[in-house]
């Protein structure tokens, strides 16, 4: 698939939005300034970007709780996403998500999730739905290697798989489900191989190549718009933060992640390819950054600016009709 | 108003008729419901009807109920099979964890017009994995509205309600009651989520109940009026949200009230009739509030030992005596 | 510690009677719960907790303490509470909070409630329903007296209908038979019993007490006249709308106080060795309240029209038959009227509320034969009795002050003069 310089140029800027994002959401963890817990997806920027950038607006997305990128790939604003971070009434979900239950139902998004595999059945239902209502949308789950194991994504691949629905499934296998290595748990050691069961694609990428991601999830989106059913997309890729925020991260070394971060980071992947090929200048780059600081900045200040809900919004939302 | 003679799984299959054909977003999807009509035949000619609607799963109870989740939150309306109750274990993540909690979780977002259709109770000879009453698992999750009803009518009144209502309902049938006919009204009509019904009026107790034990506790205020004993007894129709009015004012004028369930006892729904009863209306209290409940283990196979654990008419006959002293 | 005191209700309070105690020696209570009923002329009185706390009372029922003197106290926390209760020793209290209608074993159980002998402080629990407890304690029932027909003995709602049916039926039978043919030979004709024993205690006896003070420590004197009423029922019929029909005893509250304008020393009270004659004019106006003589009193109506005094009656009146009037609408009156009009008395001898040195009789209104001139004219007629103490004021002043009042009515105008 062919992408122009303006495409590319707009791709970075995605994905040096959603790394200082979650360096500014680190930082302001570490500050105390939000509550709870967060769990970042910083080096697998170029799954989430990559994935959403093929998608349509109208396109579904089910997110996972590692889900900030997948978020702001889809076009979420991060202003709405820090106040809900901070728990305010502002944010996306009025307070009451946090950040491992944000949604933008007008995006498509139908929320990240806080159980580990649980966006698969919501997938294949949203598939269902746009067979039923005759669309041509498609669905996209994002998951990692750790929800690869658990039943409902045997339920929901077949499931897929036997009703041709228009979904992919994009796993991102960063190695480790919280501590536990894929190499221990990942019978067969890929996602990817387990489509042939069901009879579909399976393709493994390397996930910190945004291009190669693109082309590959590009291939799955088609396939999946013109009813020819699901396919299992493995991006390959690696977190450099712990599971959560605070992790001690006893299951790894300090060398596996900055060895990671210095041969295979693909925002400097990405970039270098672009300096290459001559679409951009170090000043374009550093002109693109300060304009993504300021706004993540300007997003940050609004947010910690906004109210707090009124304790008594606690009983709101529950039901339609109550 | 006419009325039909009709068995409540023909009355199941009318609102789905009828709401089918009025609404193109409605559509049901579970284990094994083409073939037969579902395997209680209790969908009668949807299949043949809307071809596309009624939808066959692989045994997949967990994304079945995800599914249905799904999409309803992109514009369906489903009806979910669960098949028999006792699956409910398989999804329950689904039902508590996604469906229950979206809509909240979200700030209101997103609506989650789905029903949840489980047909449930003992006295079957079934054994302990077919013949289970789990109501009160889900009116302890916030989220959730759970409609219990007994006889035809509520059930084709409070299913259309269901259908159209723009959150989660589980909706228990009992298994035992399908045969069990009943004045329907023939003209359209629908019966509020949330409301119950004095099924007898009486003066010196009222029993609470609902489903199955409905129809016990009618037959148990017919042996009681034979001593002078007059039962009042209130179908719930719905758990949650609760119609503590019924109960408010039929305790008010009886002052004695018995709850009765199928389920088992400890931790059942009677617990929680019982201690709000209690909380806002001791000043009126003769008695007690007692309850009948199944014996506190798996509802056991061979029919001797089903009959001795599920509660029987005899049961709540003598525990009106005994509440009222009238050994 | 908090105290707890008996608090001043009114001008003339000097002391209270400690009914009851809400509350025993170790209970918590919050600040404004009533934790003590007291009694003094014509009031009971709820006394509010004054802080969070422990209660110890020290004086025990029955007791009459003076304004201001300690009954109780309110412990901070354990160890104050501790410290109190070796100091004072606890108290008896009829107060039971299982109960409240424990018997000791020697008093035969009665239907009625309240009569508990103090100082017994058994623990035996009687079972009853909440809804028998309730209706036990809406018709002053002792439980303890009534058998129970539920489970294990408990006394249920039909138990409690059972013993009110049973209380009515013995107060049926307690009623004097009949009269037969009177047999003067028959014993029982000239025997005497005792039909109902009404206790002396409480307000009733707050009014004797008062009475009889008034009667034996003053020197009253009482003056009859009448006046004509025709133009008192023309001013009534002139003020009246047809939403609002003026009482005459608005009117006569009016003419009484421009009368004790023009006569002052009637305005006044003895103490010690001086006469006090008051500033302010404030009119008590007798009435029957639930076996009591109850005066509430109307402030200042020298200075306020008919119109107001009557609005204000008809709010005294409503607060007595409601009763919730407060000690101060009871307080600080200077003079009374009593009007006993309505049961056609002519003409009385009040008695005078101390500390006041006067009060005003009113009779019926009705029509005589009057002379005037040579003709004999029917003409509505009203009857004034005014006592006064002669030990401050003479019969001539006190006859003038009267004799206002009568022109007043004959001429309401003179009012305004």
């Amino acid at each position: 698939m062919k992408t122009s310089k303006k495409e590319k140029l707009s791709l970075l800027e995605k994905m040096l939005m959603v790394r200082a994002f979650e360096e500014k959401a680190g930082e302001l963890f570490q500050q105390n300034l939000i509550p709870g817990f967060i769990h970042l997806s910083i080096g697998e920027e170029a799954s989430s970007v990559g994935t959403c950038s093929v998608l349509r607006p109208d396109d579904y997305v089910a997110s996972t709780h590692r889900g900030h990128g997948h978020l702001i790939a889809k076009g979420a604003d991060p202003q709405l996403m820090f106040a809900e971070l901070f728990g305010k009434a502002t944010g996306y979900c009025k307070g009451k998500g946090g950040s491992m239950h944000i949604a933008d139902f007008s995006l498509g998004i139908l929320g990240a999730n806080g159980v580990v595999g649980g966006g698969f059945p919501i997938i294949v239902g949203a598939g269902l739905s746009i067979k039923l209502r005759n669309t041509d949308q498609i669905g996209v789950v994002f998951f990692g290697d750790g929800a690869a194991n658990r039943g409902t994504f045997h339920e929901a691949a077949n499931m897929a798989a036997i009703w041709k629905l228009p979904v992919i499934f994009v796993c991102e296998n960063n190695l480790y489900a919280s501590t536990t290595p894929v190499a221990y748990s990942l019978a067969g050691g890929s996602v990817a191989a387990r489509a042939s069961a069901y009879g579909i694609p399976g393709h493994i990428t390397d996930g910190n190549d945004i291009l190669e991601v693109r082309k590959i999830v590009a291939r799955a989106v088609k396939r999946a718009r013109e009813g020819k059913g699901p396919s299992i997309v493995e991006n390959r890729t690696y977190r450099y933060r712990g599971h959560f925020e605070g992790d001690p991260q006893k299951y790894r070394s300090k060398q596996e992640v900055e060895s990671f971060r210095k041969k295979h980071d693909p925002i400097e992947k990405f970039k270098r390819i672009l300096k290459k090929e001559g679409t951009l200048s170090d000043r374009r780059y550093e002109d693109m950054r300060e304009k993504v600081a300021l706004k993540i900045e300007e997003a940050v200040r609004s947010a910690q600016e906004a109210p707090l809900p009124d304790p008594e919004e606690a009983l709101d939302d529950l039901f339609v009709n109550p | 108003m006419t009325h039909r003679i009709m068995s409540c799984s023909e009355a199941l299959a009318e609102a789905l008729l009828e709401e089918m054909e009025r609404d193109d977003s409605v559509f049901i999807i579970g284990e094994d419901i083409r073939a037969h009509d579902g395997i209680f035949g209790q969908f009668r000619g949807l299949p043949k009807r809307f071809p596309a609607r009624v939808i066959d799963t692989p045994i997949s109870e967990t994304c079945i109920v995800g599914a249905g989740l799904g999409a309803a939150l992109t514009g369906m309306r489903p009806l979910v099979d669960m098949h028999f109750a006792d699956f409910f274990t398989t999804a329950m993540d689904e039902i508590v964890n996604q469906t229950a909690k979206i809509r909240y979780m979200f700030g209101g977002q997103a609506k989650v017009p789905m029903v949840i259709w489980a047909p449930d109770g003992g006295g079957l000879r079934a054994g302990a994995h077919h013949s289970q009453s789990l109501e009160s698992w889900f009116v302890h999750t916030p989220g959730l509205k759970v409609v219990v009803p007994s006889e035809p009518a509520d059930v084709k009144g409070l299913m259309k309600s269901a259908i159209r209502d723009d959150d989660p309902v589980i909706f228990f049938q009992h298994k035992k009651l399908f045969a069990q006919t009943g004045h329907v009204p023939q003209e359209e009509y629908l019966i509020p989520i949330g409301k119950g019904e004095i099924k007898r009026e009486g003066a010196h107790i009222t029993l609470i109940t609902y489903s199955r034990m409905t129809y016990l506790c009618l037959e148990a205020a017919d042996l009681l009026a034979q001593e002078d004993i007059e039962a009042e007894v209130i179908d719930l129709r719905t758990l949650k949200p609760l119609d503590f009015d019924i109960i408010s004012r039929s305790v008010k004028k009886t002052y004695n009230a018995l709850v009765v369930h199928e389920a088992c006892l400890t931790g059942g729904f009677g617990a929680e009739i019982a201690a709000r009863i209690g909380e806002e209306l001791f000043d009126y209290l003769d008695a007690p509030v007692a309850r009948i409940g199944a014996k506190d283990v798996p509802v056991p196979f061979s029919p001797v030992m089903e009959d001795f654990v599920l509660p029987q008419v005899a049961d709540i006959v003598e525990s009106v005596r005994k509440i009222l002293n009238r050994q | 510690m908090i105290e707890i005191t008996i608090p001043k209700l009114g001008l003339t309070m000097e002391n209270a009677k400690v009914v009851e105690w809400k509350f025993i020696s170790g209970d918590a209570v919050k600040k404004g719960d009533t934790v003590l009923i007291i009694e003094t002329e014509k009031v009971s009185f709820e006394v509010p907790s004054p802080a969070d706390g422990i209660i110890h009372p020290i004086v025990s029922e029955g007791s009459i303490c003076a304004v201001e003197e300690i009954v109780g106290y309110v412990a901070q926390d354990r160890e104050e509470y501790e410290r109190l209760v070796t100091k004072y020793p606890t108290v008896d209290s009829s107060m039971d909070r299982d109960e409240g209608a424990l018997r000791p074993p020697e008093t035969p159980p009665s239907l009625l409630a309240g009569n508990d002998a103090p100082g017994d402080r058994s623990k035996l629990r009687i079972k009853a329903s909440p809804l028998a407890r309730a209706m036990a304690a809406s018709h002053n029932l002792n439980l303890a007296a009534i058998e129970g027909s539920g489970p294990g003995g408990r006394i249920v709602r039909a138990d409690i209908l059972r013993a009110i049916e049973q209380q009515h039926a013995a107060f049926q039978r307690e009623l004097p038979a009949p009269p037969g043919p009177l047999d003067l030979y028959d014993r029982q004709s000239i025997e005497k019993e005792i039909m109902e024993s009404v206790p002396f205690r409480g307000i009733r006896k707050a009014i004797s007490d008062n009475m009889y003070q008034s009667l034996s420590q003053s020197a009253q004197l009482t003056l009859h006249t009448e006046a004509g009423a025709g133009a008192l029922i023309d001013l009534r019929e002139r003020l009246s709308t047809s939403e609002r029909k003026v009482s005459f005893n608005a009117i006569l509250v009016k003419i009484a106080a421009m009368a004790l304008r023009q006569h002052p020393r009637l305005n006044a009270t003895l103490q010690g060795d001086a006469i006090l004659v008051w500033k302010q004019i404030h009119i008590g106006i007798a009435m029957e309240a639930k076996d009591a003589l109850i005066v509430p009193v109307t402030r200042n109506p020298d200075l306020k029209s008919i119109r107001e005094i009557d609005e204000e009656i008809t709010e005294l009146v409503a607060k007595t038959r409601e009763n919730r009037l407060s000690p101060d609408d009871m307080s600080n009156g200077t003079f009374t009227i009593s009007n006993l009009g309505f049961a056609d008395i002519d003409h009385f001898t009040p008695i005078i509320r101390p500390p006041e040195s006067a009060i005003l009789g009113v009779g019926r209104i009705t029509r005589k034969p009057v002379v005037q001139g040579d003709q004999v004219v029917p003409e509505p007629r009203i009857g004034l009795s005014l006592t006064f103490d002669h030990r401050i004021i003479d019969g001539a002043p006190a006859a003038r002050f009267l004799k206002t009042i009568r022109e007043m009515i004959e001429e309401p105008v003179l009012m305004v003069c």
